[in-house]
């Protein structure tokens, strides 16, 4: 016996304890996987830090590491080409890949297989230089296991190999192909040269000096088109080039300019000199192309040293001599000064001093950009967020002058970065994680590429490559809050006044059913309403939108004009017919407020919105008078109420003390539709003043129409949260010890005051949780918003607008989403975000609750 | 007693003391919260009960030449743009998809010239290309016709068509079942080669074994698939002889091969009796078939079968550790701040969104359990997941953690409604704590457990969001439980009744044609809540009962 009892002991513990912790674990989990989000970015320093550089007899013109990190190769100006192992600098091949000439100009194109070598002689080469690698068997080369021997990296002449898993081995070559030269009719020294590569098309652009012919002539300013044909049955490539000579003038103060940049699709050139001046081309239509804009890139006297662009080469950065970093970038806003209405805007000061930028790199996966300055530092930011990732320091005991960063490169796959000064070369290892969400960029406004301002904005996917993904959850936050603010203002007074009447008017018999019907619809399957809602709900309200505007004003004014009719009933009538009658009489008042609604529907979309509502809205037509009526008629009628309350009421209460009841009715009567008349007319004035002095609902919560929108939802979501609410409310209000209620009845308060003074006073607490949960339900529903709303991430409080709150973008995006990726964490954000919102209310509920729950049993 | 009204009729303030305008109000908002329920559950009723009800076809002449030949789908008045007055519309469901383009046609009473009901108009149920209407001109075998009266023609087609469709299914059989059988053995021989490669990297002789073994299965094979194609090709060449030609109210024939035919009704000329008859046999069909035409048509099984399976395993897991947990709160643990904490968390769960568990369901089990089983177990499936994704185990897990708060709460209210004095009395006869719980308070808590219980299915049931995440998909033939070793499938993706209705509704190319479906199913998805929701109902009041006299 005492066995089966510690046994029992046991189970019910471990299973108990367990089931909560396994519950506690979801909160615990969100939280492993939204963590490294915000975790800072590792960087690792990688062999001898710093090593020699390989090969450094002339001036270096590029370097880089190939995607596995194992090799890397460098140009220098004098056509010298080595290959190294990245982890030791060790040289394994050297080749002079150019004879006679020297390369006077240079340009890399982040992405791309082509590079642009320009020559004294006006010569421009585009070609491709890369590393392959090759994955085989280790089968197939045992001579090179064998040298491997027990080390995982090795090289020989020309070849660099490592194992990798599954007992393979991978060789890097290098692919080297110079191509013929392109056909430029240029003679002189290329000073500058830029690549822009789109499908089979390039765009070159080029700044020469004069040809020898004729030294004294002006420099030269050229826009080559080259289409790459290959033919398909020989394999052969030829180049089809297209030449326009750009108009320039030299710059006497300047000189010549020293950066020459073309953008991505090469529809828009940039020249820069080392004082920040910078010249913008509009090459859109390449025989009218003409310098547009002119900047300014600082105001000091400092140098431009370096100036590159991000991925995607539309975002500019700039880096000087003062040790700014700057990210410039094309918007088109509405009041822009220049022809062709694009201005270019300073977006991101990522630093704002320091020693000298010498060198800058940009990531081809991401905003991430990193700059090397004089004093040997090294330091990397994401752009878009101008957070800094990683700061590296120089090197402890280096002369100052050999310190200096001349060239830095950030590996393809972001793994790796590599920084290299006049006689050294370091490496690192780097894992950025996730760059781009940090708190700012996630909850704050900012300004994305292209975008005139900082703004909001989610759109985590889009069509091309080098799209940057925009995760601010403060739109789907919105949504949200959207969503719930309008669903409760439909649900909360809906469910509390039928709550009161159930609880306090209805007789027991009827309470029972009527409460477990509404309590089982709290069950009903939002995805059934969610289908209804866009199905049936939206294409009808998109057809009656004056009508249900109008319900909401004639159905509580038939509601209280019947009541009034109600009282005219000779006392003993009324006391008889007060139970199913007076329901029914409620419902015919009810129908009669919504048959009005429908009637006075298109005489009001006449009278106050110029015939069509819908074009109303749109500002096609009419002024503000009328959505001022609208917004201001249900003010008005609270305004009304206070003064008739405040004024003729006590006048009336002393005087009708004689009055029988019929007369008293009948002044009721008069004082309502005399109340009703003024509120119109209060409304009316308020609009007209409003109108007058030019002022327009429109764009406010009063806009433009779209057919699934906050409106159908508020309403549909009422089915939902009605239940809840109501459920909840009639409990706290029926939990009211029945002594209080008693007492008050009899010390002769009638039934409507204790109601009001007695019961819902004490019960307050009890409908406040209620509304609490209510709140955390409209917060959390997925399956409404995503079937009744756009799911557009706008932030407008119109409710004739959709939204995007964080369930149903959860529920759209979490299935697309990468395991482990930004986006993937950042989904796991909005769900821990809903976490915290709803555990916040129904924890505040909850907490009321007890309070009242206490109090009750203490009266 | 006659003393009251009098006394109500002198006191003059009594108006405004009733309060009856507010009371209107509150009355009103009951009303009109009940109206809402009454009209949405109407609403689906009605549209979910009247899809199947076989309509009158209808032949409109249109005003300028022309004619339309369909079901009216709906009727309404709208007003056109740039006009005032209200004109009368109607939407035919016409089909005949593959010729016109669309299933429906709006037309508005000025175009109607005339309207008859031709007596032999038919709709004809196929198995792809949705529904075709048109008139009988020809029955055809082997190309040749052997009836040309309408009459005729259906008696014909009465006759073959059982036959027809039973080919039709055998074959289908044939290539799901049988080929299905030989793919699953090719699959199991490719894998065991994977799993000679991964477990033995770099032993030839074994590899070359493996490698030979899987060679000598798959030419067994071929000869068993050479001998099940010839199967089903001699069956379509028999179904192939069978067609039925039909003309549309335009003049186009269309010849359909009779296998392709699931049902003919000629709705004109049906009695009442007759088209009872075909109401039940379409909910037959709805409720027993698989779904076909990209599920706008055809029967809703596996998503029955689904969320059935699902919500049992469900509550397989959810019960147990549910009344664990509320046993060890209300029983066990020492009452105290840190269990008044928990269980207010426990509450707060209850409310906590249902995508969030779903986000948690997909991350956890799916990607973190669920890859690590694939890389224990199945490596050699890899990249393929087995575990690694959706499926209704994770599925059940997921919503057995979202209605675990309701087990929870509702176990511990019923058990702590068990009264003191009858644990007292079970002590003082000499009972353990165990026995106290076991044949005492256990049963008398039954009632609150079961209905917890049912609450906690008419939610799972119900839930869709988080099974869009964590394996609820579009379409999945192959059911969690069916007759292939092992039996039972936990890591197979499922269909459910609710994700049906959302993807029908939303995700469908063709979701217009696809509406009466969804409302049929939502009607089924509605019924199987209530009716769960209704018993939970039940057993509470008959349990109850069962135990009011035992009061102390």
């Amino acid at each position: 016996m005492r066995i089966a009892e510690r046994v029992a002991r046991l189970a019910i513990s471990v299973g108990g304890i367990g089931t909560i912790l396994a519950v506690a674990g979801i909160l615990v989990f969100l939280l492993w996987v939204v963590g490294p989000l915000f975790l800072g970015a590792r960087v690792e320093a990688i062999g001898a830090n710093p090593m020699a550089r390989p090969g450094s007899t002339s001036t270096l013109v590029h370097a880089t590491v190939e995607e596995g990190g194992l090799a890397g190769w460098s140009l220098q100006s004098d056509g010298t080409l080595q290959v190294w192992r990245a982890d030791t600098g060790f040289p394994v091949e050297r080749r002079k890949i150019l004879v006679t000439d020297s390369i006077t100009a240079s340009a890399f194109p982040l992405q791309g297989t082509e590079a642009a070598l320009g020559f004294g002689d006006g010569k421009i080469l585009l070609p491709r230089i890369a590393l392959r690698s090759e994955v085989f068997d280790e089968t197939k080369r045992p001579d090179l296991v064998e040298q491997l021997g027990s080390a995982s990296r090795g090289g020989v002449s020309g070849e660099l190999f490592e194992r990798v898993p599954g007992n393979q081995l991978r060789l890097v070559t290098l692919d080297l192909d110079l191509g013929a030269p392109i056909e430029t009719g240029l003679s002189g020294r290329v000073r500058l040269v830029d690549l822009s590569e789109s499908g089979e098309r390039r765009y070159l652009c080029a700044l020469s000096d004069a040809g020898p012919e004729d030294p004294a002539a002006k420099p030269v300013l050229l826009l080559l088109r080259v289409e790459r044909t290959e033919n398909l049955l020989s394999g052969e490539v030829s180049w089809a080039t297209t030449r326009t000579q750009l108009p320039f003038e030299p710059d006497r103060e300047r000189g010549t300019p020293t950066h020459l940049l073309l953008s991505g699709g090469g529809d828009l050139l940039y020249l820069a000199w080392d004082d920040g001046h910078l010249v913008r081309y509009d090459l859109r239509d390449a025989d009218r192309a003409a310098a547009v804009e002119e900047v300014e890139l600082f105001e000091d006297r400092a140098v431009l040293t370096d100036i590159r662009f991000l991925i995607g080469k539309n975002t500019l950065m700039c880096g000087d001599s003062r040790g700014r970093v700057r990210a410039w970038f094309p918007t088109k806003p509405p009041d822009a000064r220049t022809l062709d209405g694009i201005q270019l805007t300073l977006g991101h000061s990522l630093c704002d001093g320091g020693p000298a930028i010498t060198a800058l790199a940009a990531s081809q996966r991401n905003r991430v950009v990193a700059a090397g300055d004089e004093k040997g530092g090294v330091r990397l930011w994401h752009v878009t967020s101008a957070s800094l990732l990683a700061s590296i320091p120089p090197p402890a005991d280096t002369a100052p002058g050999v310190a200096r960063v001349d060239s830095v490169e950030i590996d393809p796959k972001e793994d790796g970065l590599l920084a290299i000064g006049s006689s050294w070369m370091r490496r690192w290892k780097i894992d950025l994680r996730h760059p781009e969400a940090a708190m700012a960029s996630l909850f704050t406004r900012v300004w994305y590429e292209g975008y005139p301002r900082p703004e909001h904005v989610w759109q985590s996917t889009g069509g091309t490559a080098d799209f940057e993904p925009k995760l601010g959850l403060v739109p789907l936050v919105f949504g949200t809050l959207k969503a719930t603010l309008y669903s409760m203002l439909f649900a909360v007074p809906l469910a509390l006044l039928a709550a009161i009447f159930t609880s306090q008017f209805l007789s027991p018999k009827l309470r029972s059913p009527i409460k477990s019907t509404v309590e089982m619809m709290a069950s009903l399957p939002s995805v059934v309403l969610g289908f209804l809602a866009a199905i049936v709900v939206a294409p009808v309200a998109a057809r009656i939108v004056p009508a249900t505007l109008a319900a909401f004003l004639t159905v509580p004014f038939a509601l209280l004009f019947g009541a009034r009719l109600w009282q005219l009933l000779p006392a003993r009538i009324s006391l008889r017919l007060s139970g199913l009658p007076r329901i029914a009489a409620m419902t015919l008042a009810l129908v009669g407020g919504f048959w009005f609604a429908f009637q006075a529907g298109p005489a009001i979309e006449r009278l106050l919105f110029a015939g069509d509502l819908l074009e109303w809205l749109d500002h096609r037509r009419g002024t503000g008078f009328g959505g001022w009526i609208v917004l201001l008629l249900p003010i008005s009628a609270i305004v009304v109420a206070l003064g008739f309350a405040r004024t003729v009421d006590p006048w009336l209460r002393r005087t009708s003390l004689t009055w029988e009841r019929g007369r008293c009715a009948r002044v009721d009567l008069l004082k309502f539709l005399a109340g009703a008349l003024l509120c119109v007319g209060v409304a009316w004035t308020g609009a007209r003043i409003l109108d007058g002095l030019w002022l327009d609902p429109r764009g406010g919560i009063l806009d433009s129409y779209v057919q699934r929108n906050a409106m159908v939802v508020g309403f549909v979501m009422g089915f939902a949260v009605v239940p809840i609410v109501y459920t909840l409310a009639e409990d706290a209000l029926s939990s009211v010890p029945a002594h209080l209620r008693l007492a008050s009845l009899g010390a002769g308060a009638t039934p409507w005051q204790t109601a009001v003074r007695i019961v819902i006073p004490t019960a307050a607490s009890g409908l406040f949780s209620a509304i609490m949960v209510g709140l955390g339900r409209a917060v959390g529903e997925t399956m409404i918003v995503l079937m009744a709303t756009g799911n557009t991430p706008v932030m407008s409080w119109n409710i004739f607008n959709g939204f995007r709150t964080l369930s149903a973008n959860i529920a759209v995006e979490l299935p697309e989403a990468v395991r482990n990726s930004t986006h993937y964490r950042t989904l796991f954000l909005a769900a821990l975000c809903l976490f915290a919102i709803t555990f916040f209310f129904n924890t505040i509920a909850e907490t009321v609750r007890q309070r009242f729950r206490r109090r009750a049993f203490q009266l | 007693m006659r003393a009251a009204p009098r006394r109500l009729l002198r006191r003059a303030t009594s108006l405004s003391a009733q309060g009856e305008p507010m009371l209107w109000l509150t009355g009103g908002a009951l009303v009109l919260a009940l109206a809402m329920i009454a009209g949405l559950l109407v609403l689906v009723a009605w549209h979910g009960s009247s899809t199947f009800w076989p309509r009158p076809i209808l032949r409109v002449e249109k005003v300028g030449g022309g004619a339309l030949l369909g079901e009216v789908q709906e009727d309404e008045t709208y007003v056109p743009e740039g006009t005032r007055t209200p004109v009368r519309r109607r939407e035919l469901r016409t089909g005949n998809f593959e010729i016109s383009g669309s299933h429906f046609q709006w037309i508005s009473a000025p175009e109607v010239a005339s309207e008859s009901r031709p007596e032999w108009a038919l709709v004809v149920e196929r198995t792809n290309w949705g529904r075709f209407f048109g008139f009988p001109t020809a029955f055809e075998v082997d190309g040749k016709s052997v009836a040309t009266d309408p009459e005729r023609i259906l008696e014909a087609f009465d006759a073959e068509h059982p036959a027809a469709r039973e080919r039709f299914e055998a074959r289908h059989e044939l290539e799901t079942d049988a080929i299905g059988a030989l793919n699953r053995r090719m699959e199991s021989a490719r894998l065991a080669t994977r799993a000679v490669e991964l477990s033995h990297p770099g032993d030839a002789e074994r590899l070359a074994e493996a490698r030979r073994l899987e060679d000598a299965a798959r030419d067994e094979l071929a000869d068993s698939y050479r001998s099940i194609e010839s199967r089903i090709a001699a069956l379509n060449a028999e179904n192939a002889r069978r067609e039925i030609v039909l003309t549309t109210v335009d003049g186009q024939t269309k010849k359909i091969p009779l296998a392709e035919i699931v049902r003919i009704v000629p709705s004109n000329r049906l009695s009442a009796w007759q088209r009872f008859a075909v109401y039940v046999s379409r909910w037959k069909e709805f409720l027993l078939d698989l779904p076909r035409a990209a599920n706008s048509e055809g029967g809703v099984f596996p998503a029955i079968f689904g969320t059935v399976a699902m919500t049992m395993i469900m509550s397989l897991l959810v019960v147990p550790f549910g009344v664990l947990a509320a046993l060890y709160l209300r029983e066990y643990a020492r009452p105290g701040f840190l269990v008044s904490t928990v269980r207010i968390c426990v509450n707060n769960l209850a409310g906590v969104p249902s995508v969030v568990f779903g986000v948690f369901g997909l991350g956890f089990f799916c990607y973190l359990v669920g890859a690590s089983i694939d890389s224990l177990l199945f490596p050699e499936r890899l990249p393929n997941p087995t575990y690694g994704k959706g499926g209704i185990l994770w599925a059940s897990l997921t919503l057995a953690l979202l209605t675990l708060p309701v087990v929870i709460v509702a176990t511990e209210e019923a058990l702590s409604a068990v009264p003191g004095s009858m644990r007292e009395g079970s002590y003082a006869c000499g009972a353990t704590k165990w026995q106290t719980i076991q044949r005492i308070v256990l049963p008398r808590a039954m009632p609150g457990i079961l209905t917890g219980m049912i609450l906690a299915i008419a939610r799972g049931a119900g839930e869709v969001a988080p099974l869009m995440l964590v394996g609820a998909v579009k379409l999945a033939p192959e059911l969690p439980i069916d007759g292939v070793a092992p039996f039972v499938h936990p890591e197979r993706s499922f269909m459910h009744l609710g994700f049906h209705i959302y993807d029908l509704g939303f995700q469908s190319p063709n979701s217009e044609a696809a509406k009466p479906v969804v409302f049929t199913t939502t009607l089924l998805l509605i019924g199987i809540v209530v009716l769960l929701n209704v018993t939970a109902v039940a057993v509470r009041g008959k349990l109850r009962r069962r135990f009011a006299h035992a009061q102390i």
